[in-house]
C-alpha cells in the first residue's frame, strides 16, 4: 500500500478537527448502523458490560472507533470481515462470543485484558482498528498474553479466523498450537509512520471515564 | 488528454528501494517533528527552599508527574544556577572541545533542565555529535549487543545462535518470543548458548516486566533492558505506570544484584498518540532524565521500535544520534539502538549506524540481529547476521572497533554443535520434550529456522510451564550440566550466577570477561581528550579485525 503526504495530511486534519470538537458526537444510546466498504455493521448497545457466566464464551473487545469511524484495517481488511471471521472461528469450535467496546484505553493489551476479565471463560480477544490483536486470559498480567499479533500489516482475513478458533480452544481448556507467527522485517519502514497517525486517530475517540459497554453486532 | 511523458531518469529513481520508505513532512500540532518544536518549552529554572519551583516556564503546582519527577530527582540543584546561566552554544562547544574534560561536561549537563538540554543538542551538527559521543560515552572500550530470536521459538536454534553470537563478540545478547509462553525456554537456551560461545556474555529475555524480573531472579537471565519510560503523562498512564513505579522496579533489580537499564526513544509518544505537540527529542530528554532520576545506570535509546517515525521526518536520524549523546552526557551507559528495521535502502540503513559506529558507544547496537531477519522477533533489526561480513569489512576499512570479530566456519560449527548437545542433555535431565540428534545436526549447520524441522509446540509449552511451576533455577541448570559431564559450561553458568552476589556488574556500563572479571565505567572510564587518547585498538585486537578470513594473503601467492 502506498500512502502519500496528502493522505497523511487528511488523516491529521481529521484528528485535529475531532480533537478540537470532542463533545460534538456524544454517543446516542440507540442502534448505530455504520457503512463499511463491503457491508454494514449494526451496533446495538446493551449497557455496561458485565462479567459473563458462560464458560464457553469468548469476549471480543474493541476500541470505540472500530467499525465506526474506522471501517477497515491498515491493509484494508473491512472491519465487518474481521468480525465475521473472528466470530466464525469461535463458533466453529462450538463456543459463543460477546462483543464489548472499551473506552478508557487504546492499548490493545489492556483492551484484550478488559475483555478477558469480563469473559465467562476468562478468554478475551482485543482488536485495534488497524488490526493489531491479542488473545488474552484473565489470570495473566495485562502485558502478558496467550498470543500476540503485533504486526498489523500481516493480518489478513484468514489470520482473524485462526485467532477466533484458537481463542475458543483456550476457552475450552485446550492447549492449541499458536497461530503461526508472521514476520516481515520491512513492515515497519513501510507502515510505521502511517500506523502512528492511525493510532493518534484511534486515541482521539477514547472516553477515559467511561466503562466498557456490551453490544450486539449484526453484520449485513 | 495524452499521458504525461515521463523521464526515464525519474522512473528509474522511483524504482529504488528508498522510495518504499515512508517519508512524511513535519506536523507540529501532533508532535511529528524531530527537534525544536515551537511548542517545546523555553528553558528556565527557579529554585527556592531547596526545591525547583519553576522549570522550563512551568510552575511547580502545574507540573505533570514527569516534570515533578525530573525536577525533584534529576537536576543537580547546586549546579543548576551556573549551568542554566550558560548559553546553549557555550555548552555545545564544551561537549565537542577536547580541552574540556568529560567530567566537567557531565557536571554541567546534570544542572540543566529538559528544554535546555534539547536546545543544546540543536546546536550540534552530526559530525559534532559524533565527536561529542566519542568523548562523552561512559566506558572507554566500546561494545555491542545482539538479538537472538527464532520465528518458531526453536530452542535448539536459539542455543546454537546464542553460542555463535557470543563467539562473534557480542558482550550482551537479548531474546524475545514469537509465542509468549515459550519465554522461559528461550531464556534457558540463551543462558547456556552464551556460556558456550564466550563465557561471561550477559543474556536477557525481553518480555512483560514482572516476568522479566521473575526469570532474572531465578538466574535464567543476567540482566534486563525492557523497562520502558515515556515523555508524556498519558502514555505512562496507558501502561498503568508512573516514573515512581519504574524506579521501584529498578530497585527490585538492584536489590537482587541484577544489571538493568531502562528503554525509551524518540517517536514513542507521537506513535501512541500523545505527544502534545512537543518535539520527539524534547520528550526523549524527559525520558533520559527520568532514567537518571530513578538512579538507573543506563538506558537503551535511539528511537528503538518507533524508528519509523523519526526516520520519516527531517533531521530525524540526527535527533536519534543526539538522544544517545544526551544519555552518556548525563553519565549513563547507552545501548544506542540500530536495532530495528527502518529503511528498505541499504544506503540509508548503513548511514543510520555510522555515527554510533565511528564514535563507539557502550553498546553500538542494542540488538544486532544474530539471526536472519526473518527470524528476528523484534520485527527485524537494522543489521542482521547476513550483513555480518559487510560489518567486519567496515571495522577493517576504517580501523574501528565495532565489537565483532571474524570467526572461522569450523570454530562456529563447533560451538553451535556443543551448545545444542548441552541443551539436549539439560532437556533430558529436566524431562522436557527430547531434542533429537537430527535436530542437533540441523541446528549446527543451519542459517535460520527454515533449515530445521518444526517442534511439537504444545509439548514444548508444557515444558515451559513446568519450568515455571517447578521453580527451576539457574542452579538446577548448573547441576544438570555438571551431571551430564558439561562441567566447563556448568562452571561458567555458575560464574554468571555469582555475579549477582558480588554485584560488581551493577556499576555503570559493565560487562564480564570469560574469567568473570568485570569491566565498567569505574575501572575503564572514558578518558578521551583528543587524538592518541581514549580507546586505542591494541595490536592484538587490530590483528584480529584485519584478518577477515576471505582476504587474499599476499604470502600465499
Amino acid at each position: 500500500m502506498q500512502f502519500n503526504e496528502d493522505l497523511l495530511r487528511k488523516v491529521i486534519e481529521e484528528v485535529m478537527a475531532e480533537v478540537a470538537a470532542p463533545a460534538a458526537a456524544a454517543a446516542p444510546a440507540k442502534t448505530i448502523v455504520t457503512e463499511g466498504t463491503v457491508s454494514k455493521i449494526k451496533w446495538t448497545p446493551l449497557g455496561n458490560a458485565k462479567r459473563g457466566t458462560d464458560p464457553r464464551e469468548v469476549v471480543v473487545a474493541l476500541p470505540p472507533a472500530f467499525g465506526d469511524q474506522f471501517q477497515k484495517t491498515i491493509i484494508d481488511v473491512p472491519h465487518a470481515e474481521v468480525l465475521r471471521q473472528v466470530f466464525a472461528g469461535i463458533e466453529e469450535e462450538g463456543c459463543n462470543y460477546r462483543v464489548i467496546k472499551v473506552y478508557h484505553t487504546a492499548d490493545v493489551a489492556f483492551i484484550a485484558h478488559a475483555g478477558a476479565k469480563l469473559s465467562g471463560s476468562g478468554i478475551g480477544i482485543g482488536i485495534l482498528s488497524r488490526g493489531t490483536s491479542v488473545i488474552h486470559q484473565r489470570e495473566l498480567a495485562p502485558l502478558a498474553n496467550l498470543e500476540l499479533f503485533p504486526q498489523c500489516p500481516l493480518l489478513d482475513a484468514e489470520v482473524f479466523r485462526q485467532i477466533g478458533k484458537n481463542a475458543a480452544k483456550y476457552a475450552k481448556g485446550e492447549n492449541p498450537v499458536p497461530v503461526p507467527t508472521r514476520n516481515d522485517p520491512m513492515a515497519r519502514p513501510r507502515y510505521q509512520g502511517f500506523a502512528a497517525l492511525l493510532h493518534n486517530k484511534e486515541a482521539s475517540y477514547l472516553d477515559r471515564g467511561k466503562a466498557p459497554v456490551e453490544f450486539t453486532v449484526e453484520i449485513a | 488528454m495524452a499521458e504525461k511523458k515521463r523521464s526515464k531518469r525519474f522512473e528509474t529513481l522511483e524504482q529504488r528501494p528508498v522510495h518504499k520508505d515512508g517519508f512524511t513532512g513535519e506536523w507540529v500540532d501532533v508532535g511529528l517533528i524531530a527537534m525544536g518544536s515551537p511548542n517545546d518549552p523555553i528553558p528556565s529554572i527557579k529554585i527556592a527552599g531547596g526545591k525547583v519551583v519553576e522549570m522550563d516556564g512551568i510552575k511547580r503546582e502545574d507540573f505533570n508527574m514527569n516534570e515533578q519527577f525530573v525536577a525533584d530527582y534529576a537536576i543537580d540543584l547546586e549546579m543548576a544556577p551556573k549551568a542554566m546561566a550558560m548559553s546553549e552554544k557555550e555548552i555545545a562547544h564544551k561537549l565537542v572541545d577536547i580541552n574540556v574534560p568529560r567530567t566537567e561536561c557531565t557536571k554541567i549537563m546534570q544542572g540543566l533542565t529538559p528544554a535546555k538540554i534539547a536546545r543544546v543538542m540543536d546546536c550540534l551538527n552530526i559530525a559534532e555529535i559524533i565527536l561529542a559521543m566519542q568523548k562523552m560515552r561512559t566506558r572507554q572500550t566500546p561494545g555491542t549487543q545482539a538479538h537472538i530470536t527464532s520465528a518458531t521459538d526453536n530452542p535448539v536454534m536459539l542455543v546454537a545462535d546464542a553460542a555463535e553470537g557470543a563467539l562473534r563478540g557480542f558482550t550482551e545478547m537479548e531474546t524475545t518470543v514469537a509465542v509468549v509462553r515459550y519465554a522461559p525456554l528461550n531464556a534457558l537456551s540463551l543462558l547456556i548458548g552464551a556460556q558456550v560461545g564466550r563465557p561471561g556474555t550477559l543474556t536477557q529475555c525481553a518480555l512483560e516486566e514482572a516476568f522479566e524480573l521473575q526469570i532474572g531472579m531465578r538466574g535464567l537471565t543476567a540482566y534486563a533492558e525492557t523497562i520502558s519510560v515515556y515523555g508524556t503523562e498519558n502514555v505512562f498512564i496507558d501502561g498503568d505506570d508512573t516514573p515512581w513505579s519504574k524506579a521501584f522496579l529498578a530497585s527490585c533489580y538492584a536489590s537482587r544484584g541484577l544489571k538493568m537499564r531502562f528503554t525509551s526513544g524518540t517517536g514513542s509518544e507521537v506513535q501512541m498518540g500523545a505527544a502534545e505537540g512537543k518535539s520527539m527529542l524534547y520528550l526523549e530528554v524527559l525520558c533520559i532524565m527520568i532514567t537518571k532520576g530513578a538512579g538507573v545506570q543506563g538506558l537503551q535509546n535511539g528511537s528503538i521500535s518507533c524508528i519509523g517515525v523519526p526516520g520519516a521526518v527531517p533531521s530525524g536520524l540526527r535527533a536519534i544520534a543526539a538522544e544517545n549523546l544526551v544519555t552518556v552526557a548525563l553519565d549513563m551507559e547507552v545501548a544506542s539502538g540500530n536495532d530495528q528495521t527502518f529503511s528498505h535502502s541499504d544506503l540509508r540503513r548503513t548511514a543510520r549506524t555510522m555515527p554510533q559506529f565511528f564514535a563507539g558507544t557502550d553498546y553500538i547496537f542494542s540488538g544486532y540481529s544474530g539471526t536472519p531477519n526473518y527470524d528476528n522477533m523484534f520485527a527485524g533489526s537494522n543489521w542482521d547476521i547476513e550483513d555480518q561480513d559487510d560489518y567486519l569489512a567496515l571495522q577493517r576499512d576504517f580501523k574501528v572497533d565495532g565489537g565483532n570479530r571474524p570467526v572461522t566456519e569450523d570454530e562456529t560449527v563447533a560451538v553451535r554443535n556443543r551448545a545444542a548437545r548441552a541443551l539436549q542433555a539439560v532437556y533430558e535431565e529436566f524431562g522436557f520434550p527430547p531434542i533429537t540428534d537430527e535436530e542437533v545436526e540441523q541446528a549446527t549447520y543451519a542459517n535460520g529456522s527454515k533449515d530445521i524441522k518444526p517442534r511439537n509446540v504444545p509439548e514444548d509449552l508444557k515444558a515451559a510451564e513446568k519450568l515455571l511451576k517447578e521453580g527451576i533455577t539457574g542452579v538446577d541448570v548448573v547441576k544438570a550440566l555438571a551431571k551430564r559431564g558439561y562441567n566447563d559450561i556448568a562452571e561458567k553458568v555458575l560464574m554468571m550466577l555469582k555475579q549477582r552476589v558480588s554485584g560488581d556488574y551493577l556499576q555503570t556500563s559493565a560487562w564480564v570477561t570469560k574469567d568473570g572479571y568485570v569491566w565498567s565505567a569505574v575501572n575503564d572510564p572514558n578518558e578521551y581528550a583528543g587524538p592518541m587518547t581514549g580507546y586505542q585498538l591494541s595490536p592484538e585486537r587490530w590483528e584480529e579485525i584485519k584478518n577477515i578470513p576471505w582476504a587474499v594473503r599476499p604470502e600465499d601467492i
